[in-house]
């Protein structure tokens, strides 16, 4: 083996020093953390104290209505998934069409992820009550008689949480499209009318393929946002209930902690969350592999 | 005939945007005008008034909590920044068979949810005494910060060609010196893209600066806007003016800075 010179060494001595202070920040906070989550999550935990019980934490857990309850309603956000990739598809489509004033079009959509969730969900709060604007809008309609507050019922609740999540993906979702437009190869259209080929299979057969690894982008940030990101919406509008209504999992452990003081379970659910979001995490990566 | 149908469609597809755009914009609509109701007001009486404005800074001590926002922000920040491009010019400049590993380490704690760490932290923290000022929250938010802004830099110093690193090297300066006088100006874009993103993250955030900060008195404006609004009797127009207080920063830097934002975002899509 050749001996490594001087100079190598002391550039494998800076590299590592340089990326030493990131590591150590990430250990600290981060990763001594998720093992000490992972350890926890077979205890009775207090904060203080902890009692050791193995797995029978988590076959307790999963033999818990509540938990499964609370699943439920994360399963019932990801039914808005598909309307808010597809959704904002349609627009950036439109956008990208060139329509009249279509970058001011595109800065007002984006301009919501600015501000943040306590805001967004005060808003909501008010849109959704009682005498909101959805109730006027309905009754505008001659729906009126669906007149409801739609936070004082489980799932009406949810259902407002979900469409706010929605509206709140909207711009993002926006962006990363007219980003995959912007990438589109024009020739490729071209050469497909030629041939005769109407815009919807056009659409399908040629602008699809092309925007695959877009449209994949969209659906994890879509997907990690509806398990992780709607905490500060939930506590604000409706603070998980009525009931377990709007429970999410990432509700339920700060729930589990810091309202019951369950230390322990709340450490097992993070783990489950943490299992779930890598599986899906490390899935998107070996499918992009796939593809190159 | 043709254009016309052509033309037809360009005006329904203004229209939609139009309504579309109204739908988005509605919170402010709402924030501004609830604000400009007194409480009485709100409820239905007529006209405008400036009450709500003159009560928030009564109940909330919004010039202290903007103050706090902007210090957790800028220390948070400050943290990303300093070791997030030193990790990325090393894993980019100066790789060794560690390199690979030490990437995984850092960059792959993207994967974990805040949740799923917030307990032990949290605990953590407390034992450490970190929770009576503004370093817990400030640590947790440049830990989480950390893992994407790595990444991003590593990707930015790859574009630098590795000639103008050996080329410094050889001519005397140090890594240290190539670091801070080559490397570090030619990332000034990324920078900017690195701050602002997470100006808006933590400027907004919620979660980290309820458990982080325990003393009131250092809350940021965000966090005295949740728990008020939690208290449930709430006075709607006063908290809808304290919203727009809260929403002013982070909207002015995404107007300012809406190129890098969006640089920020689709950066993990790239090859």
């Amino acid at each position: 083996m050749k001996k490594a010179s001087p100079l190598f060494r002391q550039r494998r001595r800076s590299g590592i020093l340089f990326s030493l202070p990131a590591f150590i920040l990430v250990a600290a906070f981060l990763g001594i953390p998720i093992i000490q989550a992972g350890f926890f999550s077979f205890t009775e935990w207090n904060g203080i104290t902890s009692i050791w019980h193995g797995v029978s934490t988590y076959n307790h857990e999963l033999h818990n209505p509540i938990f499964w309850r609370v699943l439920q309603n994360n399963g019932f956000l990801l039914l808005g998934v598909p309307i808010a990739i597809l959704f904002p598809m349609g627009v950036a489509f439109l956008l990208n069409e060139k329509v009249y004033g279509w970058r001011i079009f595109r800065s007002i959509y984006f301009l919501p992820t600015a501000i943040s969730w306590v805001v967004i969900g005060m808003v909501s709060m008010r849109f959704f009550a009682q005498e909101g604007l959805l109730n006027g809008l309905l009754r505008s309609i001659g729906l009126g008689f669906i007149k409801t507050d739609f936070l004082s019922s489980e799932q009406g609740a949810l259902f407002a949480v979900g469409i706010t999540f929605i509206w709140s993906m909207v711009g993002t979702n926006t962006i990363i499209f007219l980003t995959g437009m912007a990438t589109l190869d024009q020739s490729l259209n071209e050469a497909a009318r030629m041939d005769g080929a109407g815009n919807f299979r056009i659409f399908r057969s040629i602008t699809l393929p092309q925007l695959r690894r877009f449209i994949q982008f969209s659906f994890i940030i879509t997907v990690i946002s509806a398990f992780t990101a709607l905490f500060s919406l939930i506590f604000v509008m409706t603070g998980g209930g009525p009931g377990f209504g709007t429970t999410t999992l990432e509700f339920f452990i700060y729930q589990s902690a810091f309202s019951r003081g369950e230390f322990g379970t709340g450490a097992m659910l993070g783990v489950i969350l943490f299992i779930m979001m890598a599986i899906l995490g490390i899935g998107q990566l070996l499918l992009m592999r796939s593809e190159d | 005939m043709r254009s016309n149908r052509f033309g037809l469609k360009k005006v329904i597809a203004f229209i939609s945007m139009v309504i579309l755009a109204i739908v988005m914009l509605y919170p402010f609509f709402f924030m501004i005008s609830t604000s400009l109701k007194s409480k009485a007001q709100y409820f239905g009486a007529p006209g405008h008034s400036l009450d709500s404005w003159k009560k928030l800074f009564s109940v909330l001590p919004v010039g202290k909590q903007l103050l706090n926002s902007t210090i957790v922000c800028a220390g948070s920040i400050v943290i990303i920044l300093i070791v997030s491009t030193m990790a990325g010019f090393a894993m980019a400049k100066l790789r060794s068979k560690a390199s690979p590993v030490i990437f995984v380490g850092i960059v792959g704690a993207m994967l974990i949810p805040l949740q799923s760490i917030i307990i032990p932290a949290y605990i953590n923290a407390s034992k450490l005494n970190l929770l009576s000022g503004y370093w817990g929250a400030i640590f947790v938010y440049a830990a989480l910060g950390t893992p994407f802004a790595t990444f991003l830099m590593t990707s930015y110093f790859r574009g630098i060609p590795d000639d103008l690193v050996e080329a410094s090297v050889v001519d005397g300066l140090s890594y240290y010196g190539t670091f801070i006088r080559i490397a570090l100006p030619l990332a000034v874009p990324a920078i900017i893209t690195v701050v602002v993103l997470q100006f808006i993250q933590i400027w907004d955030d919620l979660l980290v600066g309820l458990l982080f900060i325990q003393e009131p008195a250092y809350r940021t404006i965000t966090v005295g806007l949740g728990a008020l609004s939690a208290g449930r009797v709430t006075d709607i127009p006063v908290l809808m003016a304290g919203s727009i207080v809260s929403a002013i920063p982070a909207v002015a830097v995404y107007l300012i800075f809406q190129r890098q934002l969006v640089n920020g975002l689709t950066a993990g899509i790239g090859k």
